[in-house]
């Protein structure tokens, strides 16, 4: 597994169990929590009188950074075609302790094709997904609009730059204050820097190890992809201003250069935010994976060393300096030769 | 702490299977075979290729990212390039490797949880030893640097989840678990969350024996369809405990109608169907725990008298409560009237013994209560437990940190404080 997958498969699994029911177990009431990357907590539950509507309810962290990015709004332009089966709950409905909640009603969808079904399985296992692309839409937006007002100016103009440099920053502090993405539109590029924090010394080096690869990566054999720079503890200028305590050793900031290649509208953009999102967990999951790889390859050399330690071990000599083999009978007992 | 407010994972990883989920939920979120699928293939392949590689990838392969686990690990090892394993054996972790890869993807394909931002309940068998806690703790922090972990015995956990039966009166942890999981029996005597080492019996009976010998049954009859799978699902909808075997064939003889039954074969291929008909085995299957000889030729002793025989060896001041709070786990205990049989015929062999030694001693008994508790959480008794345990408040502070590793080292998951009560 080189990826992580975008969507939950616990949900997906959970709907999937209750859009197409096997047997009477599917039926039953459903009171379950699932979590995701990043503090995200989803909460499925079947309301009390009626057991074929089920809300489905997020929490997560950073959601009030979103909300001024209008995530909402994308939110709903989303679901809006699921219209019927999925219900958007206003704001004052929304469950306790949750950002944001859906009540999926199966009761109208038994009629529905299957094709329909599974894409709403599908869109209501991309919650996440959706919730922190709203912010990369918007920045991706006014990229839009950057690019058409430049398109025919001197883009190296003193005025020019100046205006570009104070381009609003969007920032979304995903895991709490430590670690934030910071995305900057321009008129030929999108910026997006995240800064990383590493509690551990070791996850640090191999962090270290890993960017520096990822940014050798590119030059070496894949051309087309974003250009990645890696800063230790000083934040890139571009967003120097919108950092808060710099300098701070154990931080690293690793920036994205998103080109007009990667913004084409469409799939590819949208590809384009799902990757980037991730690419914490990505980055993570990696250290992990390679710290197991370690592992097994330090399992495997004790196991050598002991082979070796085993083969250094004395043999057994009587008083002539001859070997004493030690002979077993057919139910393994041991007896000397020799002795009496 | 950033952990606090996420919910605590629980993993019991078994011989047969693994559960996941996280706490506070009513079943685990994911069962699947504790299985891992790794390449065999790619790692040849990727040599002879090599030249058509670019730079990067030449430099080393990415043959430990390449596998697959549960029911994935399953069909993927039907295909050339993959060999299966089961790196647990005997409720033992016996290959680190796979287990280390095991729970990477555990972690982060099924349960998307980042471990950092996590507490961890993680289980193991009896008597398991020392070493392997210390090394599934390397693991678990060194490689996953996971906020906090918890080491739980199966059959704590399991007397845990009895809790929410009806009958239990005090929330106490001692008991006797009876646990019938797919390869093994145990009886494990539990006091005041300690197991008693000394006193806990193995029976090599379980829920693999019960199908091959209902397969036995359906070849000796010469049904059209006797594959594993069908035993399988005949053992699951169709078989109960009958009280008295006798009584039990009469009432075949006289009632055929309401007590054979047939069950309907279905593959894939969707014309072709196959009826097989089920007839005694829906009584026999199960009575092979209770009368062992119609199975085996070797094992011989029938389960109540070894629960009985594990009572006896355990100290006299904790026998009064483990026969009273004798608790089944495990898919193999799941059959209709398991517990009720097991009772009876407990409680016989107990009153035996008083009315023998009133005899001796001439002294009046004041009796011995036997219960067997079986509630509806069973099959998932040991992960449900987990989960009842690790959505407390105070869970966390009697988990282990990752600053408290780091503090001691490895050796510090030898000794686990217990729940206390609540």
């Amino acid at each position: 597994m080189l990826q992580i997958e975008q969507n939950n498969l616990l949900i997906k699994k959970t709907f999937t169990e209750k859009v197409f029911p096997k047997d009477e177990s599917s039926s039953k009431s459903l009171d379950r929590i699932v979590t995701d990357f990043d503090f995200t907590t989803y909460h499925l539950s079947t309301l009390n009188d009626n057991k074929d509507l089920i809300l489905f309810s997020i929490y997560l962290k950073f959601w009030n950074d979103l909300v001024k990015y209008g995530v909402e709004s994308y939110l709903t332009e989303k679901y809006e075609k699921f219209d019927g089966p999925v219900t958007i709950l206003p704001k004052s409905d929304v469950e306790m302790n949750y950002n944001y909640s859906l009540v999926v009603d199966l009761s109208q969808l038994q009629g529905a094709d299957e094709e329909t079904k599974q894409n709403l399985i599908e869109e209501l296992s991309f919650l996440k997904r959706h919730c922190m692309a709203a912010p990369f839409e918007k920045a991706f937006a006014r990229y839009d609009e950057l690019a058409q007002t430049y398109a025919n100016s001197n883009t190296y103009s003193e005025e020019i730059q100046a205006e570009l440099q104070k381009e609003d920053i969007l920032t979304i502090n995903y895991r709490g204050s430590d670690e934030s993405i910071y995305i900057k539109p321009s008129f030929d590029r999108v910026t997006v820097i995240f800064s990383t924090l590493f509690k551990d010394e070791t996850d640090k080096i191999f962090g270290k190890v890993f960017l520096q690869e990822f940014v050798d990566a590119r030059k070496r054999s894949v051309q087309t992809a974003p250009q990645v720079l890696y800063s230790h503890s000083e934040p890139p200028l571009d967003i120097q201003k919108a950092v808060r305590n710099t300098g701070d050793d154990n931080k690293g900031y690793v920036t994205f250069v998103l080109f007009p290649r990667h913004l084409v509208k469409g799939d590819r953009r949208d590809n384009c935010i799902s990757h980037i999102q991730f690419f914490r967990n990505y980055f993570h999951y990696h250290i992990k994976c390679s710290k197991a790889y370690m592992h097994s390859r330090m399992r495997f050399r004790v196991k050598e060393f002991l082979k070796i330690l085993n083969r250094a071990k004395p043999e057994n000599v009587d008083e002539e300096g001859k070997s004493i083999e030690t002979k077993k009978t057919a139910s393994g007992r041991r007896f000397d030769i020799g002795r009496v | 702490m950033a952990s606090m407010g996420t919910p605590a994972v629980v993993m019991d990883n078994g011989t047969g299977l693994t559960k996941l989920g996280f706490a506070g939920n009513d079943s685990p979120s994911f069962v699947f075979p504790t299985a891992i699928a790794t390449s065999s293939a790619s790692g040849k392949a990727t040599k002879s290729t090599t030249s058509k590689n670019s730079f990067l990838s030449s430099k080393r392969g990415l043959e430990d990212l390449d596998f697959y686990i549960g029911d994935e690990a399953l069909s993927a090892s039907a295909g050339p390039n993959y060999n299966l394993s089961y790196p647990v054996k005997h409720g033992q972790i016996e290959n680190w490797d796979h287990m280390e890869r095991l729970w990477e993807q555990s972690i982060f394909k099924y349960l998307r949880c980042e471990p950092e931002d996590h507490y961890f309940l993680l289980t193991e068998p009896p008597l398991n030893p020392p070493e392997n806690r210390e090394n599934t703790a390397e693991i678990m922090f060194e490689s996953f640097n996971c906020a906090g972990l918890y080491i739980a015995v199966q059959a704590v956990l399991a007397l845990a989840a009895s809790w929410t039966s009806s009958k239990v009166q005090d929330r106490s942890l001692t008991g006797t678990v009876i646990d019938s999981g797919d390869g093994v029996t145990h009886v494990i005597p539990v006091a005041e969350g300690y197991v008693i080492g000394t006193a806990i019996k193995n029976i090599p009976l379980a829920g693999r024996d019960i199908t091959s010998f209902i397969q036995s049954l359906l070849r000796d009859r010469g049904e059209p369809d006797t594959s594993l799978q069908t035993a399988e699902e005949i053992k699951q909808q169709f078989c109960y405990v009958c009280p008295d075997i006798v009584k039990e064939f009469s009432k075949f003889d006289n009632y055929p109608e309401e007590k054979f039954a047939q069950y309907i074969v279905e593959y894939a291929d969707r014309n072709k169907r196959n009826v097989v008909d089920v007839g005694y085995e829906r009584f026999l299957a199960p009575e092979i725990f209770f009368n062992p000889e119609i199975f085996s030729s070797d094992y011989l002793t029938p389960l109540p008298t070894v629960v009985d025989q594990v009572i006896q060896a355990s100290p006299i001041d904790v026998r009064k409560k483990l026969y009273k709070n004798i608790v089944l786990s495990g898919g193999s205990t799941m059959f209709k009237d398991f517990g009720r049989r097991l009772q009876r015929d407990l409680k016989s062999l107990v009153n035996e013994r008083i009315s023998l030694s009133e005899q001796l001693s001439g002294v009046k008994s004041t009796g011995v209560e036997v219960q067997v508790i079986s509630h509806k959480r069973q099959r998932n008794a040991v992960w449900f437990g987990g989960s009842l345990l690790a959505q407390t408040s105070e869970f966390k502070s009697y988990c282990y940190t990752k600053q408290d590793y780091d503090e001691y080292g490895p050796s510090i998951v030898r000794n686990f404080s217990l729940f206390s009560v609540p």
